[in-house]
């Protein structure tokens, strides 16, 4: 069980600075899953520093409960990043092969077909069917390489995110190639699950195969690859932005425009992967404003206080057994109480679980919740 | 003697069926004992369970007591050990279950009395009471007798024997009960009623499935209604688990449980990418949904687009009939 700290030679102490902690309590203060689990955060990083403590620690269910949105760390005023704690735990647990059958069956997913939802890697492309898509080539320069992300290539649902997408491109005359079927999973949820010696596979395997596109940049649609790649990748030789960045560079330089508008209470959820983790807050609203009519509100829990909407984390996987209400539905009663018709997100996951919450709350008939992609597609008439 | 006193058991004031299969065991035992079967009712509030018990033609004998109101193994020992004390039974009966293995033993060493657990057949040969049990998880029946006693104590294992039609004509005496206070260390707190789930969704072979489609808890029992007809477990949504309306060993989907039946029937249920993933290795597929565009029906193999509400009940007597 010990063989992560042992091979890097550095003790769980050192490898995550436990001593750097002064046990504030500012990380379990902000944490949102307090809210339905209980998860002590602070808690964990003290009794972690007793390594014989550690196997006990790993077994506790609560381990699994954490998002990974990452308020702890945008909290901590040492710098620290407690929830990586939890994910040195959680790898505690996938080495002794003590996995939910759940979170094996994904990871097993990831090494044998690129992606987590046990899809084959030949059908990756398949949602580019009747669309007119640019597919980069390693030796042909392109200004913007797009990586999908998993679960837009293969989730009926939030494809549509993709397919808008490339219709814009096309219509903006943006340079740009999408990733054939040899895109991989950026191993967010991998990493995530504690899968350590997966995750590194992926991110030499990622590397290698995304350097030698010939490209300016890399953009992302989905928040959660755009921050792995990011954080985690060190030796990725060109930058990595997400495609509402883009889309943001796109209207200052006058090249969307739509024709339509929509007459909507619009509140954007900022996702953690792409706010507190990313930092960008301001290209989504840039974007969401330029909507003809559209009046945009603001959560009072907004930016870096974001509510997570609990699809990180590997959370897609791994279900918390608390009885109380998902931070979703708190987050879609909030956007209720608003008057938000809206619910506006940039990630593929806020999009399932709030729509979810819509379902489960009944609120259907009142709003909807849909990623600026979407959107952007039902505006009509574009450029 | 060859009297056989059975300790009847109850809970949530109904008889539990374990009593009912001790009476068809014992009958046998007392006629070759050349006694009679008596049984003891602890408890309280008990005239309906008593005359429910009589009428196989016993004589009940009923310990009526607040005290007693619920289970409590050290009160119900008590209650037992005083009636083998007045009565000097040959055999005691005590159910193999959560409340006889709570007190069989203890009263087994407090009255030293020879002791068989999880006993499935009695017989008396040669005027020597033997009982049957089983060895290496059923592979071996192994009969054995009791070493010389006045009084012989038995649990008796759940469905080791078939209950019998009551034939009337018992009697109930009420006797006094021996416990004067309550017993402070071991107090009854509170009833819990298990969830439904005891079943495990991945070994089912038809399963009703439902979804948020279902719009209120009070149309469950539509579903369960369909479900017993064929003999399906039910199984739901992450959103028809949410709603509370399943517990949550029932949902599937990937961060539930992965399912393979012979046949799943989806009602209401949309489809979510996350659901498809765990039913995806079902063999059939019917989905009920009202809206065409559900993705459920692209993995169902019969779709049945209409108000599930109007479809359900429908099909539940379709099948009734067909099952005849």
């Amino acid at each position: 069980m010990r063989g992560m700290m042992m091979s890097e030679n550095q003790t769980f102490t050192e490898k995550f600075d436990l001593l750097g902690c002064i046990q504030c309590g500012r990380c379990t203060g902000g944490c949102p899953v307090t809210a339905r689990s209980n998860l002590n955060i602070r808690r964990f990083v003290y009794d972690a520093y007793h390594e014989e403590a550690l196997e006990e620690l790993a077994r506790l269910a609560e381990i699994w409960d954490c998002t990974a949105c990452h308020t702890c760390a945008v909290r901590c005023p040492k710098g620290l990043k407690p929830l990586e704690v939890l994910i040195g735990l959680r790898t505690m647990v996938i080495e002794s092969g003590k996995t939910q059958p759940t979170v094996r069956d994904a990871l097993e997913s990831v090494f044998r077909e690129g992606n987590p939802w046990e899809k084959a890697r030949a059908t990756r492309c398949d949602w580019m069917e009747g669309l007119e898509v640019k597919i980069a080539q390693p030796d042909t320069a392109v200004e913007n390489l797009f990586f999908v992300c998993c679960t837009i290539a293969y989730d009926p649902r939030v494809q549509v995110i993709a397919k808008n997408l490339v219709r814009l491109l096309n219509a903006a005359g943006v340079d740009y190639g999408f990733i054939d079927d040899g895109e991989s999973c950026c191993g967010s949820e991998v990493y995530t699950l504690g899968e350590d010696g997966l995750f590194e596979m992926i991110v030499e395997d990622n590397t290698e195969f995304l350097n030698e596109f010939q490209a300016a940049r890399i953009v992302t649609l989905s928040p959660h690859c755009f921050t792995t790649y990011n954080r985690h990748y060190p030796d990725l030789n060109k930058p990595v932005i997400h495609y509402t960045q883009l889309l943001a560079e796109l209207l200052d330089q006058g090249r969307l425009t739509w024709e339509g508008g929509l007459e909507k209470k619009i509140v954007f959820h900022d996702p953690c992967y792409l706010g507190k983790q990313g930092g960008i807050y301001d290209e989504p609203r840039r974007v969401l404003q330029e909507i003809k009519g559209a009046k945009l509100l603001e959560f009072g829990r907004a930016r870096e206080r974001s509510l997570c909407c609990e699809g990180g984390g590997g959370k897609m996987w791994v279900e918390t057994e608390s009885k109380k209400e998902r931070l979703a539905e708190t987050r879609i009663k909030d956007a209720k109480a608003l008057g938000a018709e809206i619910v506006a997100v940039a990630c593929p996951f806020c999009l399932l679980t709030l729509e979810d919450a819509v379902k489960s709350l009944g609120f259907e008939e009142e709003m909807r919740v849909a990623e600026i992609m979407e959107l952007l597609g039902e505006l009509g008439g574009g450029n | 003697m060859g009297n056989v006193l059975i300790l009847a058991e109850h809970r949530q004031g109904a008889v539990r069926d374990i009593t009912f299969e001790m009476l068809a065991a014992a009958s046998g035992v007392a006629r070759d004992l050349g006694g009679e079967v008596v049984v003891l009712l602890p408890g309280s509030g008990l005239d309906d369970l008593a005359a429910q018990i009589a009428a196989y033609g016993v004589k009940v004998l009923v310990v009526d007591d607040p005290l007693l109101a619920n289970f409590n193994a050290e009160k119900y020992q008590l209650v037992l050990g005083a009636a083998i004390d007045a009565y000097k039974p040959s055999l005691v009966m005590v159910g193999h279950t959560a409340q006889g293995v709570d007190l069989a033993p203890a009263l087994a060493v407090e009255k030293d009395l020879p002791f068989v657990a999880d006993v499935i057949g009695l017989a008396v040969e040669g005027g020597v009471l033997k009982a049957t049990r089983q060895l290496y998880s059923g592979k071996v029946n192994a009969q054995v007798a009791f070493k010389p006693a006045e009084t012989c104590l038995v649990t008796v294992r759940e469905a080791a024997f078939e209950a019998l039609e009551p034939p009337g004509g018992g009697a109930v005496e009420k006797i006094e009960c021996p416990l004067k206070e309550d017993i402070a260390y071991r107090q009854f707190v509170e009833y819990i009623e298990a969830e439904v789930g005891d079943v495990d969704i991945t070994q089912s072979e038809i399963l009703v499935a439902v979804g948020r489609g279902l719009r209120e808890e009070k149309n469950m029992p539509l579903v369960e209604e369909l479900a017993a007809v064929i003999k399906a477990d039910l199984c739901g949504s992450r959103a028809a688990v949410d709603a509370g309306w399943l517990p949550h060993d029932r949902q599937v989907g990937t961060s539930g449980k992965t399912v393979k039946p012979k046949l799943y029937l989806a009602v209401g249920i949309s489809g979510a990418f996350q659901h498809v993933a765990g039913m995806k290795g079902a063999k059939a597929v019917v989905a009920i949904n009202k809206d065409p565009d559900a993705p459920i029906f692209n993995v169902a193999h019969y779709a049945i687009v209409d108000d599930l509400l109007k479809v359900v009940p429908k099909l539940t007597e379709k099948l009734k009939e067909l099952k005849g």
